[in-house]
């Protein structure tokens, strides 16, 4: 039990320790750190399919985090280091693409499905209120008055037939 | 009632196209993707031979006549494949090949160093065996020179014509297919 209870603490220090090993990294300034990790977050591993080189432990990505750091001790500001890798990796290396005809459609899309969707939902209400417009009733006026001439002797139930018409011309336009 | 008969089919007809889309996604290759570099200039280095740290490579030495420069290593399991076809290109197609050493082990920022000759040793009994294509083979032991490539691991080859521009950078490693179909025809226009 008791080598139990060692072997399972030294497995634990072990780890401690292998996880400290790279994360001493000692930066010029807190400026410094934050755009390292704002760079390291934004760049992608090029040999990864979806992984920041932060987050990455392939070789690549580590010779990419080091080069950020060294380009960064250089003096050089975001938008130079983020050059510096896409000129290298290309575009597929960083998670913001540009705006350009390729990737126009990713916001065009939805901003035009948004407008599509306004489009229909406003044709919609607009063919509803045409429903209860007085022309629409006018038609039904003439219907009654013939229905009256030529059945004149029995008396209608004028509201009825009103109700039936209005619900088939709502189907009708639907 | 026209207007009416295009709404209908509307969804269909967005249906369709997600379908063609994801349909295209499903048998396209995730890992494919066009190189940076490719019409660029080689870039600049100085790095030592891997069996002699007194000689050094630049483009001035490299980039004489069109040149196959393949990265690979030791550790690499792609590699040992293609290196019995690489060997093949360099004695019946007189492709000149020249090797990028890639270490995976050597950083100096976290304290880890390569042993150079245990890699000698390594090189040397792995290209006895399986067949040595490689005029040289420069050492990059801090991949400074595989980051300007763009290079993601190995096995990666280029292509670079006389006046050293990459004109092909193939990600994996060179088969007969892969040759054929798609460096072949990059090589015989550069090799004219």
């Amino acid at each position: 039990m008791n080598k139990f209870v060692i072997t399972i603490g030294l497995l634990l220090l072990s780890n401690i320790a292998q996880a400290t090993t790279e994360d001493q990294i000692s930066f010029k300034s807190e400026q410094q750190k934050q755009l390292y990790l704002e760079l390291t977050a934004e760049l992608r591993c090029p040999k990864c399919q979806n992984q920041n080189i932060a987050d990455s432990n392939a070789v690549v990505a580590k010779d990419m985090r080091v080069k950020t750091k060294q380009l960064l001790d250089e003096g050089q500001n975001k938008q130079q280091v983020i050059d510096y890798m896409i000129n290298r990796y290309g575009q597929f290396a960083h998670y913001q693409p540009p705006f350009n005809v390729a990737t126009s459609m990713l916001w065009l899309l939805p901003i035009g499905f948004i407008l599509f969707a306004g489009f229909v939902q406003v044709k919609r209400s607009k063919s509803k209120q045409q429903v209860d417009e007085p022309t629409n009733l006018s038609d039904l006026d003439d219907e009654l008055a013939q229905l009256l001439v030529s059945d004149s002797n029995n008396k209608i139930d004028t509201s009825a037939s009103n109700n039936a018409k209005t619900e088939a011309n709502v189907k009708d336009i639907k | 009632m026209t207007k009416k008969i295009n709404f209908r089919f509307l969804p269909l007809v967005v249906f369709v196209l997600l379908l063609g889309f994801l349909l295209k996604g499903l048998f396209s290759d995730p890992s494919e993707r066009d190189s940076a570099l490719i019409g660029k200039s080689f870039p600049q280095f100085e790095l030592p031979d891997l069996n002699s740290n007194n000689k050094m490579h630049t483009p001035e030495t490299l980039l004489t006549e069109p040149v196959l420069v393949n990265v690979w290593g030791t550790w690499c399991l792609t590699c040992k494949y293609e290196l019995p076809f690489l060997t093949k290109l360099a004695n019946e197609y007189d492709v000149k090949i020249v090797g990028l050493y890639y270490d995976q082990n050597h950083a100096p920022e976290f304290g880890e160093y390569a042993d150079i000759p245990t890699i000698r040793v390594e090189v040397k009994e792995m290209l006895a065996r399986l067949g040595n294509p490689y005029q040289y083979n420069i050492l990059d032991l801090d991949r400074s020179l595989s980051l300007d490539l763009g290079v993601t691991g190995a096995p990666e080859s280029f292509l670079i014509d006389a006046n050293g521009i990459v004109r092909m950078h193939h990600m994996g490693d060179v088969n007969e297919r892969i040759w054929r179909e798609k460096l072949a025809p990059v090589w015989n226009e550069i090799s004219q």
